[in-house]
């Protein structure tokens, strides 16, 4: 029986091939985005979850709270997690790691590492971070220790032993011994990087004199600690407010400042917090990109029902005769579902091979790396198989059901049409097909605009043509700066601590304020030279620019923003200039106030900042370049930059670009959003063709009777046409509201947003109208343009 | 006695309007009779062929085969008995387009579950018998109009029935392939099956034993 079921399924597929296409090429694209949404989805959420005691370590975040504000942040002072650990028998070990950005020198190769950190000697013990060589519980101990992934090891070392050899680092070239290799860290860890370096190099070592374990009031490195078995987080939290008051409590009250700690769940961390890297997850993303991977698969079902319903008055002959000879109805659900199941299984495959040829498409488009081991795990693929196999049972079934309950001694008579049951089921799962496919076009709009407006916006200063180059602050670096000035292509040249989209320094601030008072507030800092206002087009309000005329500008000036000054209390920005300030040992007068620009993402409500001079901090340099060629300015730079910094690699990058990479995330949810927009209308439209072209083959006779008496090609087309627009109508009426409400709550993500206009809904509507018809006219005008008499004969 | 109706009445509701499709119609079968309906179009044969083979129910009246009640049986029952008993013939021959001819005749025996070995016999005897061997593995549309009613009356004898209901099985066949049919009709008549026709043609109800003539849903038979 069995066999006779594959049998007959076979050679149905093969005798209506190019409606089996249409099926089973629909269901394998929306298989396919929804296998890779699903791959997205679980990568994400399975971000560090491969260390063993993950259950037990938890991230110590801080909240600092002065008398106008909260900062929340993701890392703590240097002397948290030592003393939280002497002190708290709860936490059985505590780690601090410290990103670097640091020069390692190997004989002629000498490289920048953005990805490396120091960490505490319980690294390894805490983390599961494999150490294929070394001792994880000495191989941090030491200063100057270092530990190089696979990957580091062979830049530096090739295929040579790397254990004990010694590698120099950071500009002053100090000698580092390899104590460990460890395999590359996993591609969903939250904490990256290529090499650990021993946190005692710093501690004991380079900032001994600054005595880093006992630094109470500097937040620099995230903290982790792993908790006792047992343990109870929140129960541990109540406890540190205690701990803080007795360890600063005295100067904190001074400041009028306090810190509150907590404990973030690691497997928390990449998702769910609110703080921390531009990297990081967003659970809501994860939440949207599940509803569109459910839609998607969705609409394929919906095709799927549509097509083979739709295909049931071809069916319905082999019901009756199937019936007579002696089929029971539930053997004839059981080959329409044994027949849905193998077009979802021939699904499956080719899934599978589409998947595989896609992946590196996707992992460029979403940003992540996902390998074909991860892939193609078993669990996913077994996963997938279950969910072909249901979207098989559950799209066949009601048509199994519709298709066996046809009475054997009518179809046979030939006294068959489709039932009006059958055509409202299929009227309403295209209107839900659009419904889904419009909200995905308003939903794509509205993001995308939402991003050219944070890219177009004026922000307030100028990033334009601004090369931005690391230079450190040295002797070389006032010579380079010279030398650069006198190149013709560079207009001006601008020594900063820090630069629109780069993260500044927040400092301890105490103020005038309107009531005459000394206000304390944690605000950001700018350390520049005197020619940053101008180059970066940054606006004075009041008073005015840092000048060299002025020899107390270099030590005794400061420069707000408009935000600074009105969390001071002033009315007018005039009214703050010639107030007195304190901020990181030094004091002296406001002279100016600056308009405010936005120094970070557009995600984020300005906040208050201010700008000194202080020669001393400044390590960026940023060029503005006013010539057409920029490859042979940046060329004759690096000429410039060989000469007096050689010891350093040549790095630099664009402002705008740099500030551009903030919306990274959003840009990438915004493509993602596109393709699977794309891939939504494409499968709808597949499912829109085959039901057009059997409804007009349904009303070939109708169609021929009308051009009989008269109708007009146009008319025709008009009136099978026209079926379909009122659907979509009504699927824009029905989608509109919906996701108005849904962009309205992902728009609220944003501190500067758009409204979304009517002509968004409109061009959504009018998008969708016109895929419609583009796909129902090419059926329409061939049925319209038969010959009546063969259509009339037919019958 | 194969099978009995007592008074049968079947109408339709037409806004308000009642058809009657069968009107008090009695009769009585024997088994090996060969029996043909006629009458004009719209007279009720092909009505009266399903409700004897239970296509089609009716609204009053008794139905009695193999001294069961019929119209007293459920449906599960009703379908079981016809599917044992009772098999069709139509004038479009309806074969499964998608199966070959050796699968067409085969699958009234896959629906009562015969073992593959007695599927195989039973399927082959049948191919011998209508001299259909080298035609096996082709399908329908490979076949003339003569054929695919010798593999539609195959699939109806191939779970060897006690009554075969045929709706004019020559309808659509040129007269020589008819005679060729209704020879075969005869000879398994002769055999012990009896055979119900429905017919618009003299000739062919002359190869039966008894004629029943329908007129307006009535049995008129002189």
């Amino acid at each position: 029986m069995i066999r006779n079921y594959f049998k007959i399924a076979f050679r149905n597929l093969w005798r209506h091939r190019s409606f089996a296409m249409l099926n089973i090429g629909g269901l394998a694209i929306g298989m396919t985005a929804g296998f890779l949404i699903f791959l997205y989805v679980s990568f994400e959420l399975e971000y560090d979850d491969f260390h063993t005691k993950g259950n037990r370590i938890y991230r110590v975040i801080t909240d600092v709270k002065t008398p106008t504000e909260t900062m929340t942040v993701s890392n703590t002072s240097w002397a948290f997690a030592p003393h939280l650990e002497r002190e708290f028998p709860e936490i059985e070990s505590a780690v601090r790691i410290n990103y670097l950005s640091m020069l390692v020198q190997h004989g002629e190769k000498k490289y920048n590492e953005d990805q490396s950190f120091a960490a505490d000697s319980a690294f390894f013990k805490i983390f599961d971070f494999k150490l294929l060589k070394g001792n994880k519980n000495t191989c941090l101990q030491a200063p100057f220790s270092l530990v190089l992934s696979e990957t580091a090891a062979q830049k530096y070392f090739g295929d040579q032993d790397p254990m004990g050899k010694t590698l120099k680092i950071l500009e002053e070239g100090y000698p580092v011994r390899i104590t460990g290799i460890m395999e590359d860290i996993p591609e969903n860890s939250h904490i990256k990087g290529n090499m650990v370096l021993s946190m005692t190099t710093f501690t004991q070592s380079i900032d001994k004199d600054d005595d880093p374990d006992n630094e109470w009031g500097n937040f620099v490195p995230s903290a982790y600690v792993l908790l006792r078995k047992g343990t109870i987080a929140s129960a541990l939290e109540k406890k540190f407010s205690g701990f803080i008051d007795k360890k600063v409590g005295q100067s904190l009250s001074i400041d009028q400042m306090s810190y509150s700690l907590f404990l973030e769940p690691l497997d928390k961390i990449h998702l769910w917090s609110d703080r921390g890297s531009n990297d990081k997850g967003n659970i809501n993303n994860i939440y949207v990109f599940s509803v569109i991977a459910v839609f998607i698969l969705l609409i394929a079902c919906i095709n799927f029902v549509n097509l083979t319903t739709a295909r049931s008055v071809e069916r319905a002959r082999e019901v009756g005769i199937r019936k007579v000879i002696g089929a029971k109805r539930s053997q004839l659900v059981m080959q329409f579902v044994g027949e849905s199941l193998i077009i979802s299984i021939l699904a499956f495959f080719i899934t599978l091979v589409s998947t595989r040829l896609s992946l590196p498409y996707f992992n460029q488009l979403a940003g992540k790396n996902m390998d074909t081991h991860f892939t193609f795990s078993v669990s996913h693929i077994f996963t997938l198989l279950c969910v072909a196999l249901f979207i098989g049972i559950l799209s066949g079934i009601y048509p199994a059901f519709i298709l066996s309950a046809y009475r054997a001694s009518r179809v046979l008579k030939g006294k068959f049409s489709g039932s009006s049951r059958g055509i409202l089921l299929r009227k309403g799962l295209v209107i839900s097909q659009f419904v889904i496919a419009i909200g995905l076009i308003i939903g794509t709009i509205v993001v995308h605009h939402q991003m050219h407006f944070m890219q177009s916006r004026d922000i307030g200063f100028n990033k334009n043509q601004v090369l931005v180059m690391n230079t450190g602050v040295n002797h070389a670096q006032k010579a380079f700066k010279q030398n650069l000035e006198s190149i013709p292509g560079i207009a001006s040249v601008s020594l900063t601590s820090a630069f629109p989209g780069w993260s500044n320094n927040i400092a301890y601030s105490q103020i005038e304020n309107n009531n005459g008072d000394f206000q304390k507030a944690n605000i950001g800092i700018y350390f520049v030279d005197f020619k940053f206002i101008r180059q970066f087009e940054l606006k004075i309000i009041a008073g005015r620019p840092f000048s060299e005329k002025f020899a107390t500008d270099t030590t005794q000036a400061i420069i707000l923003n408009e935000k600074a000054v009105k969390s001071l209390g002033y009315n007018k920005p005039e009214n703050v200039i010639g107030k007195r300030f304190e901020q990181w040992g030094r004091e002296g007068e406001v002279i100016g106030v600056i308009k405010d620009f936005n120094f970070t993402s557009l995600q984020n409500e300005i906040s208050p900042l201010s700008l000194r001079i202080e020669p001393s901090r400044t390590n960026f340099m940023a060029a503005l370049i006013n010539s057409e060629d920029i490859p042979a300015t940046i060329k004759k730079i690096e000429d410039k930059w060989d000469v007096f910094l050689p010891q350093k690699p040549f790095t630099y990058f664009f402002l705008d670009e740099y500030f551009d990479r903030q919306y990274r995330s959003e840009i990438r949810f915004g493509r993602l959003f596109l393709s699977f927009s794309i891939l939504a209308i494409f499968i709808s439209c597949l499912g829109l063709l085959g039901l057009v072209s059997y409804s007009t083959l349904q009303r070939k006779r109708e169609i021929g009777i009308r051009k009989v008496v008269g109708a007009s090609v146009t008319g025709i087309v008009n009136l099978l046409s026209l079926q379909f627009v009122k659907l979509v109508a009504i699927a824009f009426l029905i989608a509109s509201p919906l996701i108005g409400l849904v962009m309205h709550y992902w728009l609220n993500n944003f501190a500067y947003r758009i409204s979304m206009e009517w002509w968004v809904f409109a061009a959504g509507g009018i998008i969708a109208l016109f895929i419609a018809l583009v796909t129902v006219s090419f059926q329409a005008v061939k049925a319209a343009m038969a010959n009546p008499v063969k259509s009339l004969k037919t019958e | 006695m194969l099978l009995q109706l007592n008074n049968i009445f079947k109408w339709v509701n037409n806004g308000g309007n009642t058809t009657f499709l069968l009107k008090d119609i009695n009769l009585t079968v024997e088994e090996g009779e060969f029996i043909s309906i006629m009458g004009p179009s719209g007279s009720g044969k092909t009505t009266l062929l399903n409700v004897i083979g239970m296509l089609d129910g009716f609204n009053e009246g008794e139905y009695h085969f193999l001294e069961k009640s019929v119209h007293q049986l459920r449906e599960k029952h009703r379908s079981a008995l016809y599917k044992e008993y009772i098999g069709f013939v139509f004038q479009a021959y309806h074969l499964i387009d998608e199966l070959t001819v050796y699968e067409n005749i085969e699958t009234p025996l896959l629906y009562k579950k015969f073992k593959t070995a007695e599927r195989k016999a039973l399927v082959a005897d049948m191919l011998d018998r209508f001299h259909i061997v080298g035609k096996k593995d082709l399908f329908p549309e490979q076949l003339s109009g003569g054929q695919q009613q010798l593999v539609g009356i195959a699939r109806a004898l191939v779970s060897r029935p006690k009554l075969i209901l045929a709706d004019e099985p020559t309808g659509n066949l040129n007269s020589r392939q008819g005679e060729e049919i209704m020879d075969l009709f005869k000879k398994l008549n002769e055999e012990g099956v009896t055979v119900i026709q429905v017919t618009h043609s003299e000739k062919n109800a002359a190869y039966g034993s008894r004629v029943i003539e329908l007129l307006d849903g009535r049995n008129v038979t002189p």
